[in-house]
């Protein structure tokens, strides 16, 4: 039972995850492949905040949330100053210069990883509690997510994503547009991360590194970018894919790269042949 | 007493520079010829160094062989990206977001694949990477340094000249310019995509033998040192190949450098501050104060451009 908590845990937080990188790349055509950092600033926030100055669960997960959003506004608004590729090379950059520092200094553990935080929660049912709260919160980001891209703002997102020119020309701060976009993804990020802190109780900087953000991005391009439903369905497909190659019974130092195989392999099938994801948004991405 | 550490420092930065301009090239002309960002050349980096490596120590044939063998697996890596994806994404009108995506992925799969079969310990290509020395005016130069030296000087020339004097390089040049007045003259666009990408898969090759006879690699190194040859790109200026190159040099310098004042395992940290210096402040690449750029080579004469 614990096992299949565990999964559920592990879905809740890749649904935040999936979601909230779908707001950025898929409705507001943000190229940025700098989530897990976010994801690792709002774990080790929260991870930290724990044990050195025994802050419960909530303010620390929330207050890994707003740093993870911070960091984003620090890293988007010099790039995206200048132009759209450019944020891309500056999330590479951002997110592999922080995990350098994470690896690097004491108080997060470096490379041997941040042990000893607090559980939040002890008992029996600490491991359904946790399925309970990631899958709430989940469903929160998603439903969240589909409030902002279907209101006001969220045609102002779309507008920009599908012709920024016009929108500048109608006096709109595409540049503020981008920020809060990127905050509030990241933020939710953080806030994903602080849960996964809490719930093992353990961080390693290899948890964050480019081969997550591969993993998130085959979830929200299978699904479906720039839809609802699509990283949705990318997440319980991708979490649901290891345990179905279980049976293989390969050695764990095997199955991680199998797995990782038959993710790309699958976002490059997707991208060639169906690009537009499993659920395809109005507008199709192409 | 502080001198000749300086000079050792410059020297063995300016050696080691050497990979990182092929590197920066291969990257760079993809970015001149082809507009596109290609983070798959991380994949065919891997390609390149895995492949060689088996060559030599599982298939124990020359050097000289695996290196060809590296070269033709690499570029078909490449011609398959160019021909089964990227073509297919640019016959779509696929946004840029389709071929970062593409790119990056295929670097991811090719990271995978090695980890596969060639598992996550590191290796180099030869069993040792100790290169004979000598003490040239109290600076130790070894013979690694000299090749690589010699390899990028060659291949810097070979490129140029390919590039003014040889039509297909000539081509090239008319298609990063304006591909749609290029191929109004008659000039292939696609064929001048393949050309490039195998010129890449070359300097690919030459660039993971140079450092796999000089450092360890793991499946996941070729992700970092193509991170080295964006910010070359960068610095340099789009479709300035040699500046780009001359960027990649100042970048390893300063990387060598910075052990003066700060340690090693922070000087992966200075190539990301430098990351985002350039972003924000040479957004289309560092020119000295009164450099002009020289105009563009102008597209070949219709009669020039028999494809």
């Amino acid at each position: 039972m614990n096992y299949i908590n565990s999964i559920l845990v592990l879905a809740g937080i890749y649904l935040v995850l999936s979601s909230s990188f779908d707001l950025i790349i898929g409705y507001g055509g943000l190229i940025s492949i700098a989530h897990p950092i976010f994801y690792a600033i709002g774990a080790y926030t929260a991870g930290l905040l724990a044990i050195v100055w025994h802050v419960p669960a909530i303010p620390a997960i929330l207050s890994g949330g707003v740093l993870a959003a911070v960091a984003s506004v620090a890293m988007s608004l010099p790039a995206i100053r200048v132009a759209g590729d450019y944020l891309l090379i500056a999330s590479i950059g951002f997110q592999l210069g922080l995990l350098q520092i994470i690896k690097n200094v004491e108080f997060t553990g470096g490379d041997a990883g941040l042990s000893d935080i607090p559980p939040a929660i002890t008992g029996p049912s600490r491991a359904a509690l946790f399925a309970a709260i990631s899958l709430s919160l989940g469903v929160l980001v998603v439903l969240l997510i589909r409030w902002i891209v279907r209101g006001p703002y969220g045609a102002i997102i779309t507008a920009m994503r599908d012709d920024e020119l016009a929108l500048l020309a109608l006096g709109r701060n595409v540049t503020r547009i981008k920020v809060v976009i990127l905050a509030v993804g990241s933020g939710l990020a953080g806030l994903a991360g602080g849960i996964y802190a809490f719930y093992y109780q353990y961080l390693s900087p290899s948890q964050f590194d480019v081969l997550q953000s591969a993993a998130i991005l085959t979830m929200v391009v299978i699904g479906g970018m720039g839809t609802a439903l699509g990283p949705v369905i990318g997440t319980f497909l991708l979490l649901g894919l290891p345990q179905a190659i279980t049976f293989l019974q390969l050695p764990p130092s095997v199955m991680a790269p199998f797995q990782g195989i038959l993710f790309c392999v699958l976002v490059l099938l997707f991208i060639l042949v169906r690009p537009q994801g499993i659920i395809a948004a109005r507008r199709p991405h192409t | 007493m502080m001198l000749p550490i300086l000079a050792q420092i410059f020297w063995t930065g300016f050696a080691n520079a050497a990979y990182y301009v092929l590197f920066t090239i291969a990257f760079a002309l993809i970015v001149k010829v082809v507009q596109l960002w290609n983070f798959a050349q991380a994949g065919m980096m891997g390609i390149a160094f895995y492949t060689m490596y088996t060559v030599i120590n599982f298939l124990e044939w020359p050097t000289w062989a695996a290196f060809l063998i590296g070269v033709a697996v690499t570029a078909a890596a490449g011609l398959l990206v160019e021909f089964y994806g990227l073509r297919t994404l640019r016959r779509r009108r696929s946004s840029n977001l389709m071929f970062f995506i593409f790119t990056l992925i295929f670097s991811e799969l090719i990271a995978y694949v090695l980890m596969f079969l060639f598992g996550t310990e590191p290796v180099t290509l030869f069993p040792s990477i100790l290169s004979p020395v000598r003490i040239i005016h109290g600076i130790a130069v070894t013979d690694w340094d000299l090749t690589a030296i010699a390899v990028t000087s060659a291949s810097l020339i070979a490129v140029w000249l390919f590039l003014q004097f040889h039509h297909e390089g000539q081509f090239l040049l008319a298609v990063a310019d304006n591909g749609r007045l290029a191929e109004l003259y008659g000039i292939s666009a696609q064929r001048a995509y393949l050309v490039a990408f195998a010129i890449a898969a070359v300097f690919s090759c030459e660039g993971m033998y140079l450092f796999g006879t000089r450092a360890a690699v793991l499946p996941t190194t070729p992700n970092d040192l193509m991170l080295f040859a964006v910010i070359g790109t960068l610095l340099g200026g789009m479709g300035r190949l040699f500046a780009a190159a001359a960027a990649a040099v100042v970048l390893a310098l300063v990387q060598s450098y910075s052990v003066l004042v700060i340690a090693s395992k922070w000087q992966g940290l200075v190539l990301y501050g430098f990351l985002f210096v350039v972003i924000v402040l040479f957004p289309r690449g560092f020119r000295l104060p009164g450099f002009r750029a020289r105009r563009a080579i102008p597209a070949p004469t219709p009669a020039q451009a028999k494809v």
